[in-house]
């Protein structure tokens, strides 16, 4: 018992840490200034805990805690849970930095928003940990029902709410192929871990032809659902509207914390289920599946995103053709042998500091009744606030992909696995994507630094934020020196790699 | 002290009393400086003795090491401080600004302190990202070297002649100057891919702020498409530098991105010119970058836009150096790692190089009415000549177009503060504004007229030394067969159309009738304006009569790089279907010192280069046999494992260090 308590401590003391926090903000004494700011900072401090116990059991080594196969298969404690506990727990303790400021700011001051973000992550790590179909769907529907509660946080906004519903629908709809994929899968195996799973479908099934179609159908719909959830073209539909309509850092969260561990899962289910030489052969499996996702992913997402006239929504559709590079490093798994999986893990790492930085600078860049929405919003900024306007471009260059930052080498590494997995094409329509993406990020360099604001138009007014400078700089921090001294975070990414077949 | 070392101060105090009497003291001082430098540095940069051939076994003169690393963080860190200087006090950021530059400049002129033989030199080889194989490669040799010191000399000009005109948000300004001007030189000097690829990218945020922001009407038309250009070219050349990594660690099973253990790769190719073989899309990858930065017809297309929307500084950077690191890329990348391509190709290139840039150029800016973009246009031309001679890969081509790149450097560089200087007062650069104002603007009319000359390439200016150098080697290249004549005289024809068409715009705005009534008021050149152009007027001549000066620091690197480049491509001929490593004996040693794989190796390449054949047979023959050869021979400090950079002494003197399987360095 005491070990299985070890073993789990990263999801626990997020869990109890959300407890604690829920009874100090019912019993806590009643502030004018609202509860906010306190709880912004409780849960900033249990997410740094779980990511710094994640991170000291990552070194200890789960193979050294008995407790380990106690979980499983229910939960499997081993580093890659333990890479995206950490990931998971850096993404969420920025939002709550993040709302911790934006809250107050935008009249929000709800203390319900903390306890609703430290379960969600906690359903986001048991997503990751998952080793079972049950387990999954379980820590899937925890992590989704707390964003779908964030998502229509601004009750009184009517795209908060439209932005809800709709999140809600669909991924509820995801979830049901998720869910009926997994019953086909349980109807043809009997199993419903995925070792076991994926031992029967190495295994040939007892070689019954009936079954095979039927797992095809059944990997259809899995990644169907699972395409949903990372917001891949052309199940990507509910993404600009939720990511527009819900606040800053509910954006955020979704379009990092959600989106990791959307990833986590589809790796474990690709890798635990669909594992074997069939399934992962250009011929008869997922790759041209995923081949052709990724390639309408980025494409898509990057040609629409230019034509956008709000920065959150354009930031949207770049978080989409983010998810369209990450498929490209899955698809690059099936050549045994390259680090395509560490290159996804460490992506995922930069995606998140760099995204999550650069929607905290969004949120400074605006503030009540004079926010950050549209490009003409920004213009001048460069000169009414350089500092804001220099975040938020060194984000957005981050996002671009140049040099120094740590976006740049995440995608290089991306790249890297993708010629070496022999798919020189789609390598070279990522980086040519990577062009478009630059124009529509420089858009918001050009608005801040080359354009003066409109006479009388309105123009975004920065805010003062104690958390939100906090978050950037700790994203700045971050984004600097993965970017320079990528050496150790990329040994991380590699050690934590799920074994292949 | 003798009457000899006393002239540059003289002349200085001469210059500073001759000035004319509005002149301000400060501008004197310049002056003064600028004339005293000048002789100082050619009595010290020409050859006061004959030259004693150097022994190979010399101790070499110490090269302190982190001289590279010093150049390119200086101007960085200095350009991310200023960000944190108060904007209010404008002197205080433009002075920080000089001492940065002057540092720079005084740093870059200890490169030339040391005798440029071949091979590297100021090495600095540290390891950074050891999972991928990435090391903090940077050194410099004769082709680079003058590169440096014209980013470290037109960069502060430029920087000089921005202040004065641009009055708004002057610390950008000097963040941008800064970051651009360490961006620039880490390009140069980049031996790893990785860190080449690192400052390529970086030098573009810069320059597109310099334009996006303190630019024209249409400055952000402009702005972005530089930007997008120059990205396209650039993510191909990554790609291309991926699957180059990628052969390289099968062939090897280690990762590097090592521009010297890289040019060992062969990639596959086939003899058709245009097939679809991976050497050639790599090589079309990588040129692809370079010739859009160049630029080269078809991908100019950026530069008049870039050109006339950027302020007077930008354009000065923009042509006198960042252009030039498309036609080094060329020579040091393209060439480099793909010898077979771009050797076979050269033919075709090269009648690019003449009817697209050197004719059309010259053609286009024959029609223009800008001034601005009749000298963009004109840079097209010149930089064609550049690539002529690259393509051509002749010695003396080879010299003659890393000359042209300076000479273009500082004659469209003064081109365009001149141009500057007239838009300032005018603020219009249309040809038909314009007509006999030599009238009123006589200083004015003759420093255009000088900057002219050089820019056609008149006898007794730089241009012509380069230009000459360039047609004779492409008329003697091998590479480019039976059409070397051919596009010889398509290059000369270039110059004459240069004449045609810069002479025309120098008629039309200086000479003639000064009909139009607003330039009767136009005042003369100011001495500050005079202090920005004078350095680079100067150095035209100093080229155009001292060629050697120049020519005598570069011979020997371009000399082995060309031997090289002929040998491997001889080699490489028989198209392998796979890809393959080539032996280390078919480099020159001094090109492989620093390679990743020298630790094991690197004594063999001593021993080739060193020591004379016959003697150490007996002692290597036993020391190889003998199992306990790992032990550092007699007297030679124990080598730390996993130190990178295998000392000098060892690679000179040392014995004998041989392990077995490893000669030749075939794995």
């Amino acid at each position: 018992m005491k070990d299985a308590v070890v073993a789990l401590a990263p999801i626990l003391i997020v869990a109890l840490g959300g407890l604690a926090l829920m009874m100090s903000e019912a019993f806590g004494s009643p502030k004018k200034s609202g509860p906010a700011s306190d709880l912004a900072l409780g849960s900033f401090i249990v997410f740094l805990a779980g990511a710094i116990v994640a991170g000291s059991l990552w070194m200890v080594g789960p193979e050294q805690l008995s407790g380990v196969a106690l979980v499983a298969p229910w939960l499997i404690v081993d580093r890659f849970t333990l890479f995206f506990d950490i990931v998971l727990c850096i993404g969420a303790a920025l939002t709550s930095l993040m709302a911790g400021g934006y809250l107050p700011e935008h009249r929000l001051d709800r203390g319900e928003f903390f306890p609703l973000l430290v379960f969600s992550t906690v359903g986001a790590m048991v997503l990751a940990a998952s080793g079972d179909l049950l387990s999954l769907f379980i820590g899937l529907e925890t992590m989704s029902i707390g964003v779908y509660a964030m998502v229509g946080f601004r009750r009184g906004s009517l795209r908060s709410t439209e932005a809800s519903v709709k999140y809600f629908l669909l991924g509820s709809f995801a979830a049901a192929l998720l869910l009926y994929g997994g019953a086909l899968i349980y109807g043809i195996t009997g199993q419903t871990d995925l070792a076991s799973i994926g031992a029967a479908v190495k295994s040939g099934l007892g070689g019954r032809q009936t079954d095979f179609g039927m797992l095809l159908v059944a990997m259809v719909l899995v990644i169907a659902g699972l395409a949903f959830k990372v917001s891949a073209v052309p199940f990507h539909m509910w993404t600009p509207d939720a990511y527009e309509g819900a606040p800053t850092p509910v954006t955020s969260y979704m379009a990092v914390a959600v989106k990791s561990a959307a990833f986590a899962m589809m790796l474990r289910v690709l890798l635990g289920i669909f594992g074997d030489e069939t399934s992962m052969s250009w011929g008869t499996g997922w790759p041209p599946i995923l081949a052709a996702l990724a390639l309408l992913t980025m494409t898509v997402a990057n040609l629409v995103a230019g034509r956008q006239e709000s920065v959150k929504r354009m930031l949207a559709y770049s978080s989409i053709a983010h998810a369209g590079y990450l498929l490209v490093g899955v698809v690059a798994m099936i050549k045994p042998g390259t680090d395509a999986q560490a290159s996804v893990l460490f992506y995922l790492l930069s995606y998140t500091v760099s995204t999550a930085g650069a929607f905290a600078a969004l949120i400074l860049c605006g503030s009540r009744t004079r926010e950050a929405v549209s490009f003409e919003d920004l213009a001048g900024l460069g000169k009414r606030h350089p500092a804001a306007a220099f975040a938020l471009s060194f984000f957005l260059l981050s996002l671009a992909g140049m040099p120094p930052t740590v976006g740049f080498f995440a995608k290089l590494y991306i790249a890297r696995a993708g010629i070496g997995a022999g798919l020189n094409v789609l390598t070279v329509l990522l980086l040519l994507n990577s062009v478009i993406a630059a124009y529509y990020y420089l858009r918001v360099m050009v608005f801040m630094y080359m354009r003066d604001p409109a006479p009388g138009a309105p123009v975004a007014l920065p805010m003062r934020s104690g958390y939100i400078v906090a978050a950037i700089a700790f994203s700045a921090a971050l984004v600097l020196l993965l970017g320079l001294w990528p050496t150790t975070s990329l040994k991380l990414a590699l050690d934590s790699v799920l074994a292949v077949r | 002290m003798s009457l000899m070392t006393l002239i540059p101060a003289l002349l200085a105090a001469l210059v500073a009393g001759a000035l004319p009497r509005e002149a301000k003291t400060k501008h004197r001082l310049g002056f003064a400086f600028i004339a005293f430098f000048l002789i100082a540095s050619i009595g010290w940069l020409a050859p006061s003795a004959p030259e004693v051939p150097v022994a190979a076994d010399a101790p070499k003169p110490a090269e302190w090491p982190y001289l590279l690393d010093v150049l390119i963080a200086l101007p960085i860190l200095g350009g991310l401080f200023v960000l944190f200087l108060p904007r209010q006090m404008p002197s205080l950021l433009r002075g920080f600004t000089y001492t940065i530059f002057a540092l720079s400049f005084a740093a870059s002129l200890m490169l030339l302190a040391v005798p440029m033989t071949a091979g590297w030199h100021f090495q600095h080889i540290v390891p950074w990202i050891d999972a991928a194989g990435i090391r903090w490669h940077v050194a410099t040799d004769g082709m680079s070297v003058w590169l440096i010191v014209l980013t470290t000399f037109t960069t502060p000009i430029a920087a000089f002649a921005s202040f004065g005109s641009l009055k708004i948000r002057q610390k950008e300004l000097c963040a941008a100057f800064l970051l651009l001007q360490g961006a620039m030189i880490g390009a140069f000097v980049a031996l790893d891919l990785f860190v080449f690829y690192v400052f390529w990218e970086l030098m573009l945020v810069p320059m597109f702020l310099m334009i996006g922001i303190w630019g024209g009407t249409d400055k952000i038309k402009a702005s972005v498409k530089f930007f997008l250009f120059t990205m396209t070219g650039s993510v191909l050349m990554l790609g291309a530098m991926l699957y180059l990594v990628w052969t390289h660690h099968e062939l090897t099973n280690q990762w590097s991105f090592d521009y010297l253990a890289l040019s060992r790769v062969v990639l596959p190719d086939t003899q058709l010119p245009f097939a679809m073989s991976p050497q050639f899309l790599c090589w079309l990858a990588f040129s692809l970058a370079f010739f859009i930065k160049v630029p080269m017809w078809p991908f100019h297309t950026w530069l008049p836009d870039a050109h006339v929307q950027a302020p007077t500084g930008g354009s000065v950077v923009l042509a006198a150096v960042m252009l030039k690191l498309g036609t080094y890329g060329y020579l040091r990348f393209s060439m480099g790692l793909f010898p077979f391509r771009s050797a076979i190709l050269a033919g075709n290139l090269g009648a690019f190089a003449v009817i697209g840039g050197i004719l059309y150029g010259a053609l286009c800016a024959w029609k223009q009415d800008d001034i601005k973009k009749l000298v963009a246009y004109s840079s097209v031309a010149h930089l064609g000549f550049v690539m002529l001679g690259l393509f051509g890969a002749t010695p003396s081509g080879i010299q003659g177009s890393i000359l042209q790149m300076v000479n273009h450097g500082l004659a469209t560089g003064a081109l365009f503060l001149l141009v500057g200087v007239l838009y300032d007062r005018r603020h219009t650069r249309e040809v038909s504004e314009f007509g006999g104002i030599a009238k009123v603007m006589p200083v004015y009319t003759v420093l255009f007229v000088i900057v002219t000359m050089a820019s056609i390439g008149v006898p007794g200016t730089n241009g012509f030394v380069g230009e000459f150098m360039v047609i004779a080697g492409t008329f003697a290249s091998r590479r480019l067969a039976q059409f070397g004549a051919i596009e010889a005289v398509g290059a000369a024809f270039g110059v004459i159309l240069a004449a045609i068409y810069m002479l025309a715009m120098v008629q039309k705005v200086f000479f003639g009738k000064l009909s139009n009534p607003k330039n009767q008021q136009l005042k003369d050149i100011t001495p500050r304006e005079a202090l920005a152009i004078a350095p680079l007027v100067i150095l035209i001549f100093v080229i155009g009569f001292f060629p050697s000066l120049f020519l005598d620091r570069m011979r020997p690197a371009v000399e082995m790089y060309q031997a090289q480049f002929v040998k491997v491509y001889t080699n490489t001929q028989d198209t392998p279907v796979a890809a393959r490593l080539l032996p280390r004996d078919m480099f020159a040693p001094s090109f492989l010192v620093g390679s990743p794989d020298d630790d094991v190796s690197a004594s063999t390449v001593a021993v080739a280069a060193a020591t004379p054949p016959a003697t150490p047979s007996i002692p290597a023959a036993i020391e190889a046999r003998a199992p306990a050869m790992a032990a550092p021979p007699r007297g030679e400090p124990a080598k730390r494992p996993g130190d990178p950079r295998p000392s000098r002494s060892d690679a000179i003197r040392s014995p004998v260090r041989m392990v077995p399987g490893s000669v030749g360095g075939v794995k």
